[in-house]
């Protein structure tokens, strides 16, 4: 099968789910249904499916229908914990549509395409970034989101349409290629709000809804940067141009992000200040990867990739469930939330052991190996080992859980399960046997109907306890992929079936400063 | 030189102007739209019908919701440097634009929309970096991406109908965002785009500021002042 009916499925709950926002509850019931046949049209997907509409081209590919089913799988659980702990306005739709619009732009093999379509996704977030009705701060995020959005979004069109087309008479060809490798990869860094072009995404971390900040930080920055790497493989790596003043500058963009964003998640006491700079540490890599002109980068980037968005999707998905539990998300205030929350400490450590890794796990291979392609020796070998800093993260806040809990987390919901109070049993009155055992009949009955009527009951008294139950699973899903299950590997090393042309170039004579040209795909 | 292209660039820049220099919201939106539709048509060849009716629409339905958003009057600041002004950056960029056609190499769109493209990014870049209010920066974030989708319209060959499709998904998403933040600052009665817990604040120039001995005599009562 081929993408079109995911793309459709998603276009239709999307837009459904946002006309009906005034009924949150029809809303969000028809984003949830729209992310279950999404899931079942990911696994669907083709590798080698491709359909073409109006001279566009859809292919699939396998990192494609995973990127797709992890995408669609987290987005449910995220609705799922959504509704079980906060129940935000809004969030459902945009989330189905931003996954739509990122999977849409890695469908289409054609940058200039993909990187429009990867920008009108990223649209989608301004509306829980700036939600209707909101306060002024709303206004002023927003359109901090927009301003980044479309700076990001115009680099990236100028950028891939320039060398989309023959340039065999191209009069300064280096700082031409320079330029436009240079500008995509910012578009990348201003997207995932690496440091130091962090400040719309502090902003957003700070006033968006918890659980959008995988969408709006990582998912679709994600895709925005798999079409990047698509293109750098396609347009610049076959010119075996060293451009080494263009890969310093995103090196050096990758090394402060790492540095910078690790100590910043250390000393914050914000949870979703935590998990915005988490992600920004992690885009780090994915900009060492945006460094790196050779193929053999295709496969550890790809791989970086899908671990981060579903490792840090969990993590939100954490903060997001806390907040819901005790009403705080400061960390001073959240004094002993293990203590009362032990399914979400389980899930915790978990998320903290698939996001540090170790030696041998993918996660830690694919990073080593994006540091080592990137950087010189030694610096390569301290930020392949920097992602042990998230030892003192994730080990500062669960000692803050295993203290003496505080009043917040007295009075907050633990996620122990409950049951709601039965009802009273009813007196008999029946007088001879028959009597007695019709009413004894008609009584089991009415018990039966009546444990009908408590589920939504005891499903709302044990909204906490589903919401960690679903942190867990999906604290489950991202060791899982941190540790190179689901086929991550396979379908980070599989070439797409279409891969952009690149620029029209005749090969240099050997000992001219002209770029050579590598015929076919740079992909292994 | 293709003299329809010309004119329809010519428009484009004309709207973008508009849209930056007005201090009416709804002129603002009407010079959006006039971006809009000129964007779509500068092409070589023509865009066949269909491709023209999915931009058309995307164009009025993105100039709807900007509408909605808008209604009720937020204010917005307008040009500082006047619309003559504005106008004169626009035409030395589409100058630029349209003598650089290419950027280094033969492009495969007509340079009208590269001239075009050049002068809606140059019209567009004031307000983006430093528009004090909400709607103001929303216009100037619009009209650059606009004026990029044109600068590739003038590089690259011609837009499939599928790409016209995306382009036109684009604009409505541009348009829906624009309206989502004007009616968040409606609602909360400010359209400045300061931070509203008062993290920044501008400093006042120098030269503005009062010394440390005024700032002395501020706070002595004058001899004989009434208590």
């Amino acid at each position: 099968m081929t993408v079109l009916p995911f793309l459709i499925v998603a276009a239709a709950a999307g837009v459904a789910s946002l006309v009906v926002r005034g009924r949150r509850g029809w809303s969000t019931s028809i984003a949830a249904g729209g992310l279950v046949l999404m899931t079942a049209t990911a696994a669907a997907i083709g590798p080698a499916a491709a359909i073409e509409i109006g001279g566009v081209v859809l292919a699939g590919s396998e990192w494609l229908r995973l990127y797709a089913v992890l995408g669609s799988v987290v987005g449910l659980l995220l609705v799922a914990i959504d509704v079980s702990a906060i129940h935000e306005p809004d969030v459902p739709g945009v989330i189905v549509l931003g996954l739509g619009a990122a999977v849409l732009a890695l469908a289409v093999p054609e940058p200039a395409v993909a990187v429009v379509a990867a920008t009108a996704g990223g649209l989608a977030g301004v509306l829980v970034a700036a939600p209707v009705g909101a306060a002024a701060r709303a206004a002023f995020v927003g359109i901090r989101e927009l301003r980044a959005l479309s700076v990001a979004g115009a680099l990236a069109i100028v950028a891939a349409a320039w060398i989309a087309r023959p340039l065999g008479d191209l009069t300064d060809i280096p700082a031409v290629f320079g330029l436009a490798y240079l500008a995509f990869a910012l578009a990348v860094a201003i997207r995932f709000g690496a440091i130091p072009f962090h400040l719309w995404a502090a902003r957003v971390a700070d006033a968006a809804p918890g659980v959008a900040l995988p969408l709006l930080m990582a998912w679709g920055p994600a895709a925005f940067a798999a079409v990047a790497l698509t293109w750098i493989d396609g347009s610049i790596a076959p010119l075996v141009m060293p451009l080494p003043t263009e890969r310093a500058v995103i090196a050096a963009i990758g090394i402060v992000s790492v540095v910078l964003g690790y100590l910043a998640a250390w000393i914050q006491d914000d949870l979703e200040h935590v998990v915005g700079y988490t992600i920004a540490a992690d885009a780090g890599f994915v900009m060492l990867g945006l460094a790196t002109l050779g193929p053999e980068v295709w496969e550890p980037a790809r791989t970086w990739l899908l671990v981060f968005v579903v490792t840090r999707s969990a993590l939100a998905a954490w903060a997001v469930a806390i907040a819901g539990g005790f009403g705080t998300r400061r960390l001073p205030e959240l004094a002993g939330w293990a203590r009362r929350a032990p399914v979400l400490a389980a899930a915790f450590v978990v998320i903290a052991v698939a996001a540090v890794g170790w030696p041998g796990q993918a996660a830690w291979q694919a990073r080593a190996s994006l540091a080592t392609l990137a950087l010189p020796g030694m610096v390569a070998a301290v930020l392949a080992i920097a992602p042990l800093a998230g030892l003192a993260i994730h080990g500062r806040i669960l000692l803050v859980g295993l203290r003496p809990p505080g009043p917040a987390v007295r009075e907050g919901r633990g996620d122990r399960p409950g049951w709601p109070a039965p009802l009273p049993r009813r007196p008999m009155v029946g007088l001879g046997t028959i009597e007695r055992g019709l009413e004894r009949a008609s009584h089991a009955a009415g018990g039966l109907l009546d444990v009908v009527w408590v589920l939504p009951a005891a499903a709302r008294l044990n909204r906490m306890p589903i919401a960690s139950a679903a942190v867990l699973a999906l604290a489950g899903l991202a060791f899982v992929v941190a540790g190179g299950g689901l086929g991550v590997p396979e379908a980070a090393r599989a070439v797409p079936i279409a891969i952009q042309p690149g620029p029209d170039l005749e090969p240099a004579p050997v000992g001219s400063p002209g770029p050579g040209l590598d015929p076919g795909p740079s992909g292994p | 030189m293709n003299p329809a292209l010309v004119a329809l660039a010519a428009l484009t820049i004309g709207g973008a102007v508009l849209a930056v220099s007005t201090r009416d919201v709804r002129t603002a939106t009407v010079g959006l739209l006039v971006v809009l539709l000129g964007s779509s048509l500068i092409a070589d060849p023509w865009p066949p019908p269909v491709a023209i009716l999915a931009r058309v629409t995307a164009a009025l339905l993105a100039t709807r919701f900007l509408v909605i958003g808008l209604r009720g009057g937020v204010p917005t600041g307008g040009t500082r440097i006047g619309w003559p002004a504005e106008a004169l950056v626009a035409a030395a960029a589409g100058v630029v634009g349209f003598g650089s056609h290419g950027l280094g190499a033969a492009g495969l769109g007509p340079a009208e929309a590269q001239g075009a493209g050049f002068a809606v990014v140059a019209v567009a870049l004031t307000p983006l970096l430093t528009g004090r209010d909400v709607i103001r920066i929303g216009l100037g974030a619009f009209l650059l991406l606009v004026g990029a989708g044109l600068i590739r319209n003038g590089l690259a060959a011609p837009l499939s109908d599928g790409e016209h499709l995306v382009e036109g998904l684009l604009a409505i998403g541009l348009g829906g965002a624009v309206a989502v933040i004007a009616t968040a600052a409606r609602a909360a009665g400010r359209s400045d785009s300061d931070d509203p817990d008062g993290a920044r604040r501008r400093r006042r120039p120098d030269a503005h500021r009062p010394t440390d001995a005024e700032r002395v005599r501020k706070r002595t009562p004058r001899t004989g002042s009434r208590p």
